[in-house]
């Protein structure tokens, strides 16, 4: 694509996301005290939820069956730290949160106790000036690439709309609107160092309630955010996906290190519940179909999604409609 | 001395015939099954064939390798306004084809596209992940019916299945008209109507087959089949292809120390 081609997309975007804004987004809901129900931000507080035994029920392999659709119980992407805070700077004034910081869900930062990406000064820097430009990208390299319908990578998949797992003997699929993991449990190596990939490379296993996902092999194009923080493709993460023996919650808590990047290892946490059928769908936390059942019984299920192909990019920052 | 001939003929054929049917069973014994006794299709499977250049025989040329064609019959049987438009698509294939935009290949296209894919299946479902764009499918084995509403278009269409015997039996419905069948042009409107026979041949090879209906471009149903064989490479497994993503991914560098690479256009 040529550069005018770009900038002409780039504003035919932003006139786009205004018109967004105006039709009312979930964005405009923050700006209430995040209200149970309400927007796609329904929870302020995060639940304790202990790693240990597994007393749910089990899949025939022995794995904890954690089958389902599932959802952040937070907000969405806007923002890392803040996540009910918007995205600072946002040029629309509904966007702006008119609650506390006290009133809004904690940082996804959950080690170190500040709430802060523990980042080196450039890598801080770097983080800064994406997110100085994000609102008015003059660059390419500013527009988010999930807005270009690249995978969320990880972690940020979980704090973009709910997403499937489902589970089969040594592996754990997860589906995502954009893009899908699966999780290796048979115990084989990590691909080559040298092959780089947006979802990564996961391996897991089983620990009482909680599956242990060792992830490597990054490619550290995918932001964690709209705020711009990131990692390089050195990263190695080490995922605990602890469930409530419930079987309604669990908790994503992600420990990242990269020391090129990063002064010290940190902690992301992300609280998850699970939707199902005495939920209604709602086209983003639980993204679903009414199954056309024989008996009428109410079943939902998972549509096909597409993106790159269909509404091709989204939202804040959107770019060129996909070529015809 | 014809009698002999004839009875020795006959033993030689009752034997042949009880190996084979004891061959079959052997076969069908070690077909891998899920707890209900189901065929497991659980695996990673690719085709051989050159059916993605064209499905319709045709000798070698600038950019297909010769195939010996996967449809019965050989030739696809067009409405004539429609053979006009498949003729229009395979004079533009190298910019037309879907394919070179790394959008969803659709059903049947992806099962025969030269890219691995991914078999995940529970009673209730199949699922099925393609290297290629990294689409996913779900064919439902859970006794759910097509949509009632009927205005859906999905790009690999709404998968319903059943069994008949061993025989995993697909119909596909559902469709937009945004994918081609082939690298050739061949293509189908919204209106295609596939049914999928998936049946093993041996605990390693699946025979598909297909029939296409699409009252809007074919004068009549159509089949075709293809033998898939599963990866039993060591170590083998899907590599994430997000082939869309290489138009932008040049700016999304590593973050390094330095800085973004600048102005480097």
């Amino acid at each position: 694509m040529s550069q005018s081609n770009l900038l002409d997309a780039i504003r035919s975007a932003i006139l786009a996301a205004a018109v967004t804004f105006a039709a009312g987004s979930t964005l405009a809901q923050d700006a209430q005290p995040a209200a149970a129900g309400g927007g796609i931000q329904r929870e302020r507080t995060v639940p304790a939820i202990a790693s240990g035994k597994w007393t749910g029920k089990r899949l025939a392999d022995g794995q904890p069956d954690v089958q389902g659709h599932w959802s952040n119980t937070i907000a969405n992407h806007n923002n890392w730290t803040d996540p009910q805070g918007g995205v600072p700077g946002d040029p629309n004034p509904r966007a702006i949160p008119k609650t506390q910081r006290s009133e809004r869900a904690p940082s996804r930062v959950s080690d170190p106790p500040d709430g802060q990406v523990p980042f080196q000064p450039w890598a801080r820097a770097v983080q800064q000036e994406f997110l100085a430009n994000f609102h008015n990208p003059t660059r390419p390299e500013y527009i988010e690439p999930l807005a270009r319908c690249a995978p969320a990578g990880v972690p940020k998949s979980f704090t973009w709309h709910g997403f499937e797992i489902r589970q089969y003997p040594g592996r754990v699929l997860i589906l995502f609107n954009s893009g899908w993991r699966m999780i290796y449990l048979d115990g084989r190596a990590h691909l080559p160092d040298n092959v780089k990939l947006w979802n990564a490379d996961s391996r897991g296993h089983w620990e009482g309630n909680t599956l242990v996902v060792d992830v490597a092999n990054n490619n550290a194009k995918a932001r964690f955010a709209r705020t711009g923080e990131f990692a390089s493709d050195k990263v190695h993460i080490e995922e605990r996906y602890i469930f409530d023996n419930g079987g309604q919650r669990f908790n994503y808590v992600a420990t990242i290190t990269d020391p090129t990047v990063y002064t010290r290892p940190w902690t992301a946490t992300i609280p998850v519940k699970r939707y199902t059928e005495r939920d209604e769908g709602d086209g983003w936390h639980y993204e679903v179909d009414v199954a056309n059942t024989k008996d009428g019984h109410l079943q939902h299920e998972r549509s096909e999604r597409i993106c790159i192909e269909n509404n091709g990019p989204f939202g804040q920052v959107a770019i060129e409609p996909p070529k015809k | 001395m014809r009698n002999r001939i004839f009875i020795s003929r006959l033993g030689a054929s009752i034997v042949a015939a009880s190996l084979a049917i004891s061959a079959q069973a052997v076969a069908k014994a070690k077909l891998p099954r899920l707890a209900n006794g189901r065929p497991d299709f659980s695996g990673i499977w690719q085709t051989t064939s050159a059916a993605d250049y064209d499905l319709e025989p045709h000798a070698t040329r600038s950019d297909a390798p010769p195939g010996p064609g996967i449809v019965e019959g050989n030739v696809i049987p067009y409405l004539p306004a429609a053979l006009a438009q498949k003729q229009k698509n395979f004079a533009a294939r190298n910019a037309d084809d879907p394919r070179l935009k790394c959008w969803t290949l659709g059903t049947p296209r992806g099962i025969y596209y030269p890219e691995p894919f991914e078999v995940l299946q529970r009673a209730s479902d199949l699922t099925i992940v393609f290297q290629f764009g990294q689409s996913v499918r779900t064919i439902w084995t859970n006794d759910t019916l097509h949509p009632k509403v009927t205005d859906n278009e999905f790009y690999l269409g709404d998968s319903r299945g059943h069994w008949e015997g061993d025989t995993l039996v697909v119909d596909v419905t559902d469709f937009n008209e945004e994918t081609w069948l082939d690298r050739a042009g061949n293509f189908h409107s919204s209106q295609l109507h596939v049914v999928e026979r998936w049946k093993f041949l041996d605990e390693n090879t699946v025979e598909y087959r297909a029939t296409l209906e699409d009252p809007n471009v074919f004068s009549k149903p159509w089949t075709i089949e293809v033998i898939l064989d599963r990866h039993r490479e060591k170590n083998f497994q899907l590599i994430e292809n997000y082939c869309f993503t290489r138009d932008f991914d040049q700016y999304y560098p590593v973050p390094t120390q330095t800085g973004p690479a600048r102005d480097k256009e």
